[in-house]
C-alpha cells in the first residue's frame, strides 16, 4: 500500500549525542565544565597529591606560597599545607555538595510531587509546612539545626539537605500541576496504572529537567552553606574544608592574606562552575526557552 | 474603461528557510493575484506554507531565519519586497490588514474591545476622540454585535468567542483597507458560528470592495466563500481556478487526494446493530462542575456540564456523540471511562456499574474500556518508547512484558506502522502516525468498548480520512463498540450507526444518523446541519485511491 502517513521519518541520533551537541554550543557552560572536572580530579588524586593527614604540621609556620617546594601553596599559622588542605577541601566539598542535594531534591520531589499530584488537602497541608519551612531564614534555620544535631559532617549534611528542600518542593508541585492535566496522565490513568506509577513513572521523568538544573544551584549553595558555617567555627574540625580554612585564615588576614584568599578562589570557581553547568543543562535540556 | 491593476499581484514569491529544515523552500514560486472584490482561498495542510505566504505580504516575517530569497508582491502596483519597516508599518493596518485564527490571543485582555479599535484609528487616523468613538462603535454595529455601545466597553473575556472575531474584524476594517488577509479565522469556532462569521466576511469584503487572501485548510470553508482556489503543496502552488472548476474538476492529482478525502455528508448504511446485545449503558448521568471562587475573584455560577444522560451502546456499534464546544461530550467521554468522578448515575459495561467500583476494581475494569484521545502529542508520554507506550496496558493488567511487548509490535502492523517505529520516541512521528500508535495502545488491552475523543480534529484532511478509514476498518474486523465524540459533522456521518446530539448538556435529538441527518427533528440540529460549510457541495469522489 501506498500510504505516506506510515512512512517513517529517518531515525534520530541518540539522545545523549543530542544533548552534548546542544550543551556544547554554550561556550562558558563548557568553561563550567573544564573546571567542575578540576575540582572532581582535586578530590580524586588528594591522596596521591599528600599521601598524610591534611591536617598535620607539614612545614614551618606562615611559610608564603612558592617559596618551598615543599608546601608550594604556603602553611598556615599552624604549619598546615594551603595546597593539601585545598585538595582534601575539595572532597568535603563535593561530598557535601552533592549528598546535601540529593537529600533535598529527595524531599523536595516527594512533597512537591503529592501536592502537585493530589491538590486539594493534601496540598494544602503539605505547601503550609513548606511555607513554615521558607519563612525561617535559611542560615537561621541551619544554625539551629547544628547547633541542636552537633557538628560531625554527616549531620551538617544533612541539615543542608533539610534547609535547601523548599525551593524543589514548589518547582515540582508547579511541574505536576501542569502535568498532571496533561492527556498522556489521562491515558495513563485510563490504562489502569496506579497513582504510584503514574507519579513517578510518567509525570516524574517529564518534570526532571527543570529540576536537574535546579539541583546544580543547591550543589553550589550547599558548599556556600557549608563554608559559612565553618567560617563561623561551626564546621566539623576533623575534616580539612575551605570554609574551615578561610574562618581560621581571617586571623591572619593582614600579614598572611592567602591563608584566606587561596580558598576563597576554590569556593569561587566551584561555585561558579556549578552555576555555569547549570545553566549548559538548562541550553540542553529546554532546547525551546531559548533559541537566539 | 480603463482596467484597475489587481490589489494583489505575486510573482514567483520564493520564501527561504534556514539550514536544518525540512526542504530549502517555504514557498517556491508562488503565482497569484487578487482582484478588487474578490475572495481568494489559499489552501494546504499543516506545513504547505500557507501562513508563511501571509506574513511575507505583511512583512512580518521572521527574518533572517526565514527571508524572501526571490520574487515580488506587488500590492496596488507597489512593490513590497525591500520596503523598510517603517514604510511596512504605514502599510500594514492601514492598507492591509489581518484576521487572526485565535482571536483570544490576538485582543490585548487587558484593554477594553473599545481602546483596542480606537488604538486602531488613533494611531493611522487624524480623527478627534468624539470621531473615533463614533466610528469604533459604528465598526460594532457593522459587525452585527449586539448592543455594541455596552461592547465597546467589555473586556475580551467577557464576550463569546464569535463576538471575539467579530470585534478582531472590526478592527481590521475600520481603516477600509483594500486587501485583507484571514488566517484560518474561523478554525477556532464552533460551526454555527463559523456560517456567521464566513457570511460576515462575504457581505463586508462585498460593502467595501476589498480583496480577500482567505488561508484555510477546510474545503468545505472554502465551497462557502470562494472566488477562486489556489492549492498549495509542500510550497509549491500545483492548482488554481476559479472555485467552482477546482472544487468539482480538480485536475492535480494532489487536489483530487485532498479532495477525495473531504468526508462527505452521507452516512453509511444502516447496520442491524441495535439487536445485538447492549455493551455499554449510561442511566441518568449527571456532572456540575462546581463553583470555585475565592475571597478576592469573586463567585462563579456552578456549571452544569452533563444533566440527566442516559444512552445505550451496542456491540459493534459506533455511536457518534455531537455537538458545539460547551455541550458536555467531552465530559461524557470522561465520565463513562470514570477519569471524571460523576455526581449521580450509572455506566454500566456488560451489566456492572463502573461508578460503583472500588478502586482496585475499577483498575481491573479499566482494560474493558479504552479510550483514544484528542491531541495525540499531548496523549503519549513524550519520554517513553512506542513499544513501552503500546505494552504498558497489558503489561500493567499483568501480562508478561516480552510477550506484551511482542504482541505491541504486532499492533503497529495493524495500525498500518512500521514495526521499525517500535523503539522511537512520539516526537519522531507525524500527528497521523501519533493518532496512530494511540489507537494501538488503546487496542493492546482487547477492550469491550473503544471511547475516542475527537480523534482526528487536530489531523489535516488527508490524514484524517486515513485515520478514520484504520477506524472503520479495526471496527469491522475487531467487532469493536465505539463511543465517538465529534464536533464535525461530516466525521459523525462517514463512521456513526447511531448519533446523539448534545446541546447544553443535554440530548436534544438521537436517531440512526441517516434518518437524523435526513430529517433533524429539533432545531438545533436543524441548525448544526445547515451550518456545516459546504454543505451543499458534495465532493466528487475520485477512484486514484491516493489517500
Amino acid at each position: 500500500m501506498t500510504n505516506l502517513d506510515a512512512e517513517l521519518s529517518p531515525p534520530e541520533p541518540p539522545r545523549l549525542l543530542v544533548f552534548w551537541h546542544r550543551y556544547k554550543r554554550n561556550r562558558a557552560a563548557l568553561f563550567g565544565l573544564a573546571i567542575f572536572a578540576i575540582v572532581v580530579l582535586m578530590a580524586l588524586t588528594a591522596g596521591i597529591v599528600d599521601p598524610g593527614d591534611p591536617l598535620r604540621r607539614a612545614g614551618a609556620p606562615l611559610t608564603p606560597p612558592f617559596v618551598d617546594m615543599a608546601t608550594p601553596l604556603g602553611t598556615d599559622q599552624l604549619g598546615r599545607d594551603v595546597m593539601s588542605g585545598i585538595f582534601y577541601g575539595a572532597r568535603i566539598s563535593l561530598l557535601i555538595g552533592v549528598v546535601a542535594t540529593l537529600v533535598a531534591i529527595a524531599i523536595g520531589v516527594v512533597i512537591g510531587a503529592l501536592s502537585g499530584y493530589f491538590g486539594g488537602w493534601v496540598d494544602d497541608v503539605l505547601m503550609r509546612i513548606t511555607e513554615a519551612f521558607q519563612t525561617i531564614p535559611n542560615f537561621v534555620l541551619l544554625l539551629t539545626l547544628v547547633a541542636i544535631l552537633g557538628s560531625k559532617i554527616e549531620w551538617i549534611t544533612l541539615a543542608i539537605g533539610i534547609v535547601s528542600w523548599t525551593a524543589p518542593a514548589r518547582m515540582v508541585r508547579a511541574e505536576f500541576m501542569s502535568l498532571r492535566s496533561r492527556e498522556f496522565v489521562d491515558a495513563a490513568r485510563n490504562l489502569g496504572v496506579s497513582n504510584t506509577s503514574i507519579i513517578f513513572r510518567e509525570i516524574l521523568p517529564n518534570a526532571l529537567p527543570p529540576i536537574v538544573v535546579y539541583a546544580s544551584v543547591i550543589m553550589a549553595l550547599s558548599i556556600l552553606l557549608e563554608s559559612a558555617l565553618a567560617f563561623l567555627a561551626l564546621g566539623d574540625p576533623n575534616y580539612a574544608s575551605w570554609g574551615n580554612m578561610i574562618g581560621q585564615g581571617r586571623a591572619v588576614l593582614r600579614s598572611a592574606p592567602y591563608c584566606a584568599v587561596i580558598p576563597g578562589i576554590a569556593i569561587v570557581l566551584t561555585v561558579l562552575s556549578f552555576s555555569l553547568l547549570g545553566e549548559g543543562l538548562n541550553d540542553a535540556l529546554n532546547p525551546r526557552q531559548k533559541k537566539q | 474603461m480603463k482596467k484597475t491593476p489587481p490589489i494583489l499581484d505575486i510573482k514567483g514569491l520564493r520564501i527561504a528557510l534556514p539550514k536544518g529544515a525540512d526542504r530549502s523552500f517555504a514557498l517556491e514560486g508562488l503565482d497569484l493575484t487578487i482582484e478588487p472584490g474578490e475572495i481568494v482561498c489559499l489552501v494546504g495542510e499543516s506545513g504547505s506554507g500557507k501562513s508563511l505566504c501571509a506574513g511575507a505580504i505583511m512583512g512580518l516575517l521572521p527574518v533572517p531565519h526565514v527571508h524572501i530569497a526571490g520574487g515580488g508582491i506587488r500590492f496596488m502596483g507597489e512593490e513590497l519586497v525591500g520596503k523598510s519597516e517603517s514604510e511596512m508599518r504605514q502599510i500594514r493596518g492601514q492598507s492591509i490588514s489581518m484576521i487572526f485564527q485565535e482571536p483570544m490571543t490576538a485582543l490585548n485582555p487587558q484593554k477594553t474591545v473599545g481602546w483596542q479599535i480606537d488604538e486602531v484609528l488613533r494611531l493611522h487616523t487624524n480623527m478627534n476622540r468624539a470621531e473615533r468613538r463614533a466610528r469604533a462603535v459604528e465598526m460594532l454595529e457593522r459587525v452585527h454585535i449586539p448592543d455594541p455601545e455596552s461592547a465597546y466597553n467589555a473586556y475580551p473575556h467577557q464576550i463569546s468567542g464569535g463576538q471575539r472575531q467579530r470585534v478582531m474584524i472590526a478592527m481590521s476594517l475600520a481603516l477600509s483597507p483594500k486587501l485583507i488577509i484571514a488566517d484560518e479565522p474561523t478554525t477556532a469556532l464552533d460551526v454555527t458560528t463559523q456560517l456567521q462569521i464566513l457570511k460576515l466576511i462575504r457581505e463586508l469584503q462585498e460593502e467595501d470592495g476589498a480583496g480577500v487572501l482567505f488561508i484555510t485548510h477546510d474545503f468545505g470553508v472554502v465551497a462557502e466563500i470562494a472566488d477562486k482556489v489556489a492549492v498549495l503543496c509542500q510550497g509549491v502552488m500545483v492548482e488554481q481556478g476559479p472555485a467552482d472548476q477546482v472544487l468539482n474538476h480538480p485536475r492535480h492529482p494532489y487536489t483530487q487526494a485532498l479532495i477525495g478525502a473531504v468526508p462527505a455528508l452521507t452516512p453509511p448504511p444502516v447496520k442491524p446493530v441495535l439487536n445485538s446485545p447492549v455493551v455499554l449503558k449510561g442511566t441518568g448521568l449527571k456532572k456540575t462542575f462546581a463553583a470555585r471562587g475565592g475571597l478576592l475573584s469573586g463567585k462563579r455560577k456552578a456549571v452544569v456540564a452533563v444533566k440527566d444522560l442516559t444512552f445505550q451502546l451496542h456491540e459493534g456499534e459506533t455511536l457518534g456523540v455531537v455537538g458545539e464546544s460547551g455541550s458536555g461530550k467531552t465530559t461524557v467521554s470522561r465520565i463513562v471511562t470514570r477519569l471524571l468522578e460523576c455526581d449521580s448515575g450509572k455506566v454500566e459495561l456488560d451489566g456492572k456499574d463502573l461508578l460503583a467500583c472500588t478502586p482496585r476494581e475499577l483498575r481491573a475494569m479499566r482494560s474493558h474500556i479504552q479510550m483514544v484521545f484528542q491531541d495525540p502529542m499531548a496523549s503519549l508520554n513524550p519520554r517513553k518508547r512506542v513499544v513501552d507506550l503500546i505494552a504498558q496496558g497489558p503489561i500493567v493488567h499483568g501480562a508478561d512484558p516480552a510477550k506484551a511487548r511482542d504482541d505491541a509490535r504486532r499492533l503497529l502492523e495493524l495500525v498500518e506502522l512500521s514495526p521499525a517505529a517500535a523503539n522511537r520516541f512520539p516526537h519522531e512521528f507525524s500527528g497521523g502516525q501519533r493518532q496512530r500508535i494511540g489507537i494501538a495502545r488503546a487496542l493492546a488491552l482487547e477492550p469491550k468498548v473503544i471511547v475516542a475523543d475527537e480523534p482526528v480534529s487536530a489531523l489535516d484532511v488527508s490524514v484524517q480520512a486515513q485515520v478514520l478509514r484504520l477506524l472503520a476498518d479495526l471496527r469491522d474486523r475487531l467487532n469493536l463498540s465505539l463511543l465517538f465524540v465529534t464536533h464535525d459533522l461530516r466525521v459523525a456521518a462517514q463512521l456513526c450507526d447511531r448519533i446523539i446530539v448534545m446541546q447544553k448538556g443535554e440530548i436534544v435529538e438521537s436517531g440512526i444518523t441517516a434518518e437524523v441527518f435526513a430529517n433533524p427533528q429539533h432545531p438545533y440540529t436543524q441548525n448544526l446541519l445547515s451550518s456545516i460549510p459546504g454543505r451543499d457541495w458534495t465532493p466528487p469522489s475520485f477512484r486514484t485511491d491516493a489517500a
